[in-house]
């Protein structure tokens, strides 16, 4: 521990002594100062908040992860090339503990800053604002709707040489014949995350949550869809329990209903019950179309936007410290510029990689190089994923509630077991790229 | 009881495909008595500095055994018992030479207290009390010397490993650390020096062994030897130098 907490000092004092951390906590903040000037939303004073949010913290945290992790990766790199990493590696001290020290102390670095800029975001967009918890609909889960689909395409299968079998059919069976049982799934449970519901004219929908004990402070964020994608007249009511809430909008809008205390609706149920119906009354003239999966949340009031900053912080900082982590290994393995340049290419795939499986589903690749390349971008998202699945600044922006069980599990495996068995990494690849270095 | 002992040690570099590069051990024996001041010297490339990191656990051998006050080299045990100072001081040069001794102090697994005293002893008896909280990297190389040799000793060593420990330093700091040298090994300490200035390994050393190709050509006591270390390193070495003067005449 003695030797951890040396590392520690060390690394603190070069990040300071050189000058990086005053450079990085600068750069951050002048971001922030600057994104007023750089992005005004979509003029309303709620989308101006939302984009100054999104850009000022999502800015301040990609300077911390770039710079931290091209410092982390260097300096390693560095000390082990020019043989001054061997003076520690002589004394009595766990290698573990020299990757591990420096870690927490790029990480402990990088969470200083990001606590600076989250202090100018409070004090700028008010720290009393309050923030609403996002409550998904109680739904089969897509895991258990995919292998009904996959059953379904199953039994499908015979009717590949049944002359009786529409031709549209045939094609589609006789496409995926060949398509390995994986890709299949990965498809079925895409389908269910967008499968959409429809709502003719004067039609009600339900659907089921969670009980809410608190009545009052909850809204329905929903998005509608219609034919063809156009933008068409949105009218309905909602109606929970007894709140109800009235909508007049267009589709492809995000529209927030709050529901407010009326007469007592249909959907209502007694109180001792797990779940609760909302429903919605359609009374526009068109089919309104909605992916309940993914258009559809019930808001419940929570805490305060600085508490929410709170949790939101811990987030980006268990974040930080697994790319701390991360550049390091890499350091405790590769000479500098190998390792800075793998960092970079592994921190922007890591990044992009989930859009692009978002855009590119299996099914359209049918070149084997595309193939090939969606499967690598597959596996760097497996990797990236502690890192990049979780959205504490989008959260912010959409004044949600960064989830207190999210964030213990972020700070628990973001924070300490990664970059633990990350350290364990870098132990073995100090003793093997040592031997290696004549 | 020998503090450092190899038996048969051979060691191949590699490259990143396992492929054999460089030869640099072929089959070392070598054993340093307690107290002794053991000198190993050989020209470069003769495998010096493979058989100090051998010793020091950076590398493992292929063939053969190496042990350290019984140990293997790596254990943390052996470790706790060894002092290292370096060709090059590699300090970090943003540290003073104050937070310099007490980090490595801290690296040994010191108390704070006992860190501090040993820290104020050595800075002393370096004479860098009046510089210790400059930022080591403002530092002449002899200074910087200095204090590397200073941190190799934090941890009151019994083993203590010097690879060319005059290197840089003005003939009076060569002095000084040829004395310092003699007394250390009289308290008790082991000392394994590599050094270039045959003159002062012959000054300081009471056993050595000159290496070439990887292999031992000549060892015993400095005090047995007829004539000067010099005169017996050239003709430990004269085969490779004949080889050397053979080949630019045949070219």
């Amino acid at each position: 521990m003695r030797a951890f907490f040396e590392i520690f000092r060390l690394e603190m004092r070069r990040l300071w002594r050189r000058r990086t951390a005053q450079l990085l906590a600068l750069a951050a903040l002048a971001w922030i100062f600057c994104v007023p000037w750089l992005a005004n939303g979509d003029g309303t004073l709620d989308g101006v908040r939302h984009v100054q949010l999104l850009l000022s913290l999502g800015g301040a945290f990609t300077i911390c992860c770039v710079s931290l992790a091209a410092s982390g990766a260097l300096s390693f790199a560095a000390e082990r090339e020019e043989f001054r990493l061997a003076l520690a590696r002589v004394r009595p001290a766990p290698r573990f503990a020299l990757a591990a020290g420096r870690m927490a102390a790029l990480s402990a670095a990088g969470a200083g800053v990001l606590a600076l800029c989250a202090c100018f975001v409070v004090a700028k967009y008010g720290a009393g604002r309050p923030c609403s918890r996002v409550i998904d609909p109680v739904m089969e889960p897509v895991a258990a709707e995919a292998d009904r689909m996959y059953a379904h395409y199953l039994s499908l299968l015979p009717k590949l040489d049944d002359p009786a079998t529409p031709e549209e059919l045939r094609g589609v069976l006789a496409s995926l014949t060949n398509t390995p049982k994986a890709v299949l799934s990965r498809m079925f449970m895409q389908r269910a995350r967008d499968r959409f519901e429809s709502i003719g004219p004067g039609a009600t929908a339900r659907w089921t949550f969670p009980a809410q004990d608190a009545g009052e402070g909850l809204a329905v964020r929903i998005r509608f869809s219609s034919d063809f994608n156009m933008r068409d007249e949105v009218r309905g009511v909602f109606a929970f329990g007894d709140l109800s809430g009235s909508v007049s909008n267009i589709t492809k809008s995000i529209l927030k209903v709050p529901l407010a205390r009326g007469a007592k609706a249909a959907g209502a149920v007694a109180p001792a019950q797990a779940v609760q119906t909302l429903e919605f009354a359609n009374s526009s003239p068109n089919t309104l179309m909605l992916r309940p999966r993914k258009d559809l949340k019930l808001l419940a009031a929570a805490d305060s936007f600085a508490w929410n900053m709170v949790r939101a912080w811990l987030q980006l900082s268990a974040m930080l410290a697994t790319v701390c982590a991360f550049a390091v290994f890499l350091g405790s393995c590769l000479g500098r510029t190998v390792a800075v340049f793998t960092c970079g290419v592994m921190l922007f795939t890591g990044a992009a990689s989930s859009d692009i499986i978002e855009s590119y589903p299996d099914q359209l690749e049918e070149n084997r190089v595309d193939r090939i390349s969606l499967a690598v971008t597959r596996a760097v998202e497996f990797v990236c994923r502690p890192v990049f699945s979780l959205h504490p600044v989008a959260a912010l922006a959409d004044d949600e509630c960064v989830a207190p069980a999210e964030t213990l599990q972020a700070v628990a495996i973001d924070a300490f077991a990664i970059p633990a068995l990350l350290a364990l990494l870098s132990a073995l690849a100090m003793a093997y790229a040592h031997e290696s270095a004549k | 009881m020998a503090v450092v002992e190899l038996q048969g040690v051979s060691k191949t570099f590699r490259d990143f495909w396992l492929r054999p590069t460089v030869k640099a051990l072929d089959g070392l024996d070598l054993s340093i008595e307690s107290g002794e001041i053991f000198g190993l010297l050989g020209p470069n490339g003769s495998g010096k500095s493979t058989t100090i990191k051998l010793i020091l656990g950076l590398l493992s051998p292929d063939a053969g055994k190496v042990a350290l006050f019984s140990r293997p080299p790596g254990s943390a045990a052996a470790r706790k018992r060894l002092g290292y100072l370096p060709e090059l001081s590699y300090l970090h040069s943003f540290m003073t030479a104050r937070e310099t001794l007490l980090y490595y102090a801290g690296l040994c697994g010191l108390d704070r207290a006992t860190a501090r005293e040993r820290t104020r002893q050595l800075l002393e008896m370096t004479r860098l009390s009046d510089v210790a909280d400059r930022q080591v990297g403002g530092f002449s190389k002899g200074m910087a010397r200095r204090v590397a040799l200073a941190s190799s000793l934090i941890g009151k060593p019994e083993l203590l490993v010097l690879d060319e420990p005059t290197s840089g330093l003005d003939p009076v700091s060569t002095d000084e650390v040829k004395t310092l040298v003699k007394e250390l090994a009289k308290s008790g300490m082991t000392i394994l020096m590599t050094s270039h200035l045959l003159a002062d390994a012959q000054d300081v050393c009471t056993r050595f062994m000159i290496l070439n190709n990887g292999r031992s050509v000549a060892q015993g006591a400095v005090a047995d030897l007829d004539g000067s270390l010099q005169d017996c390193f050239l003709a430990a070495v004269a085969e490779r130098r004949a080889f050397s003067v053979a080949s630019f005449l045949k070219a």
